[in-house]
């Protein structure tokens, strides 16, 4: 068995027999939150990484297009009554819809001020949750009672939700990560370290930017429904500025430009606070700290972009060795 | 002539718009010199408000020493954060690694990320709800002049600001500090051939911009009456919201700018439910961002 595959098998078998026979071994509710939480971030985190990691656009208002998500789905279910089935990709295509209008006026902007567009815009977005009380329901936030209803099959158990969520989360970061190690990755990778020069090689900057952008906020959407029919219940504060932050957190203290990193810097930053509850209040510093060390003394990131393409190299080129058309693909 | 109500909340709109050019001088001087956004400078604010707060409750002196404690802990808190947040990533000091994107965002995020840290520590300290202020010292006793009733606190936060901006005034034009001020921010590195101690000019800038926004945190927080551990960050938003329509570094814009939207602000409660006041400054923004990239009073600058 070739090293890739064997690394692919032990996530699978990972993710869905060793973490599932633990939890159930461990049998409370609390550790099964724990566990669609680490999913919904790390779907958050990875699709946050293809548009900062990525693109290199600083994005700081991420967590709003999550939480328009998050509405979608909820106000979906508890108000018209349309399940977790069909309020899925609703979520996404919600959240997607609004990226685009937003990507429209802001994508012409360069880096700081993109970010601070971006800021201005999660703030616009919390504000509307906040006190449009007629639809969102203002500071109390939306309960949705319905459970997951999987094509007309209830799940109920806490077992079969974890089941729902990774495969859910699984598959989309699956659809990112083959986004990133792609040409359309390496196209938004160069219009990161030099648009101009981008541009110049006939790669249309704007429309890229657009697209990466919209992207990312349809699977935020999809981890923004997750987390409304895992918890039951959103309010505005599930989706404020420093949730973007935490985010961003994960991204940077992970590396940015690599997904395995960006990974393993979501559940760091999950399962650290969950860890370190006794210590109470000081958690929130700890991510702090986290994340002034990261960017002092690992500028790169716990699992650095070149080591991340490395590794990506090396699964994805066994498969292109085996491929022997004439036009040959992929990395010599 | 004019409604009285809308009188009244011009005099609102002025005091806001005088605090917000306060926060907003100190992100125009930093982003001048450093060529970064400072995400601290709300917590500045927010460090300025509990040191006078402090100062209060331990040793009651009169308004004008709390105001000058709040000044002084603001300038140590800016040079910690000069030191902190901003120095270690200036270890390169050629003209590209200036102007690399990569250098300008890490900076960025580690001054978020110690934001994140001063305002997590102060919540822990003296927890988030509202602080309790002797009321001896809050600025709204009332004064009525004419149709309109006006409280102390616009006339002194009116009376602050002008003191600050005809001393900074002075200081950028005439004290060798503020001229090698505005030599590192016309060229850094230009300034440093002709032998202008860059670092220490960079620690200067910080020091006086981090003063005068924690001069603005104490006075908000006697002006309202509420001091507590988030309170730097809307004000922040919107005082970089002021610098960016001034054209970045241009102090005299970012302050007409700061004017403008703090009466945009008082005015549209006017028309709209306060809770919604906010939105006009993010609207100020994004319209500022798209329209007027060059800002409203055409700093020069590079690409957007």
């Amino acid at each position: 068995m070739s090293k890739p595959l064997f690394i692919k098998l032990l996530l699978l078998v990972i993710v869905f027999a060793v973490v599932p026979f633990a939890l159930e071994g461990l049998g409370k509710g609390y550790y099964y939150q724990i566990a669609t939480l680490a999913f919904v971030f790390m779907l958050l985190a990875a699709s946050l990484h293809l548009v900062t990691g990525v693109a290199g656009l600083l994005h700081l208002g991420h967590a709003s297009l999550y939480g328009v998500g998050a509405y979608v789905a909820a106000l979906l279910g508890s108000k018209y009554g349309i399940g977790f089935t069909y309020g899925l990709p609703l979520a996404g295509i919600g959240a997607a819809f609004v990226a685009f209008l937003v990507a429209l006026p802001t994508m012409r902007l360069m880096s700081i001020y993109f970010a601070v567009a971006t800021l201005g815009i999660g703030q616009m977005l919390f504000l509307v949750f906040q006190n449009w009380v007629d639809v969102t329901n203002g500071p109390n936030g939306v309960m949705l009672f319905d459970g997951i209803d999987l094509f007309g099959y209830a799940i109920n158990s806490e077992l079969g939700i974890y089941y729902v969520v990774a495969v859910v989360a699984a598959v989309s970061i699956l659809i990112l990560n083959r986004l990133s190690h792609s040409y359309y990755g390496n196209a938004l990778r160069s219009l990161r370290e030099d648009d101009q020069c981008t541009a110049a090689m006939g790669i249309n900057v704007t429309v890229m930017k657009i697209q990466a952008f919209v992207i990312s906020a349809f699977f935020a959407g999809i981890a923004g429904a997750l987390w409304a029919y895992t918890t039951g219940y959103i309010s505005p504060n599930d989706f404020n500025f420093s949730q973007s932050i935490l985010i961003l957190t994960m991204v940077v203290v992970g590396g940015l430009g690599s997904l395995p990193g960006v990974l393993i810097g979501a559940l760091l930053l999950i399962l650290l606070p969950e860890v370190l509850r006794y210590f109470g209040d000081i958690r929130n510093i700890i991510v702090g700290l986290l994340m002034f060390g990261a960017i002092l003394f690992l500028p790169k990131g716990l699992f650095g972009e070149v080591n991340a393409l490395n590794f990506a190299r090396r699964i994805l080129g066994s498969a292109w060795s085996e491929d022997n058309s004439e036009k040959g693909i992929g990395w010599k | 002539m004019f409604d009285p109500y809308i009188l009244q909340q011009l005099a609102i709109g002025v005091s806001l718009g005088m605090i917000y050019a306060l926060m907003a001088i100190g992100f125009t001087l930093i982003f001048g010199v450093l060529n970064v956004v400072n995400f601290a400078h709300g917590e500045v604010y927010t460090i300025g408000a509990f040191a006078g707060l402090m100062a209060i409750t331990a040793f009651a002196p009169p308004l004008l020493v709390v105001l000058f404690i709040a000044l002084a802990a603001g300038a140590f808190a800016g040079f910690g954060l000069e030191r902190l947040a901003f120095r270690p990533f200036r270890r390169f000091s050629d003209e590209a690694s200036l102007k690399s994107r990569a250098m300008r965002e890490a900076t960025l995020m580690s001054s978020l990320a110690m934001s994140i840290i001063a305002r997590e520590a102060m919540e822990l300290i003296f927890g988030s709800q509202f602080q309790s202020i002797d009321l001896a010292y809050l600025i709204n006793k009332p004064i009525e002049i004419g149709p309109i009733t006006i409280v102390n606190g616009d006339l002194i936060i009116l009376a602050i600001t002008l003191i600050m901006l005809g001393g900074l005034q002075w200081l950028l034009k005439k004290s060798p500090i503020g001229m090698s001020i505005r030599a590192v921010s016309n060229n850094a590195l230009g300034a440093k051939y002709c032998g202008i101690n860059t670092d220490r000019t960079i620690i200067f800038t910080f020091i006086i911009g981090s003063g005068m926004g924690a001069l603005a945190g104490i006075l908000v927080g006697l002006y309202y009456g509420a001091i507590f551990p988030a309170m730097g960050f809307t004000p922040g938003i919107k005082a970089f919201v002021a610098m960016v329509m001034g054209g970045l570094s241009s102090i005299p814009g970012a302050v007409v700018s700061a004017m403008i939207l703090g009466l945009a602000e008082s005015i549209s409660t006017s028309f709209m439910p306060s809770v919604w006041s906010d939105m006009v400054a993010y609207a100020f923004l994004l319209a500022t961002l798209i329209f007027f990239p060059q800002g409203l009073f055409g700093a020069r600058r590079e690409r957007v």
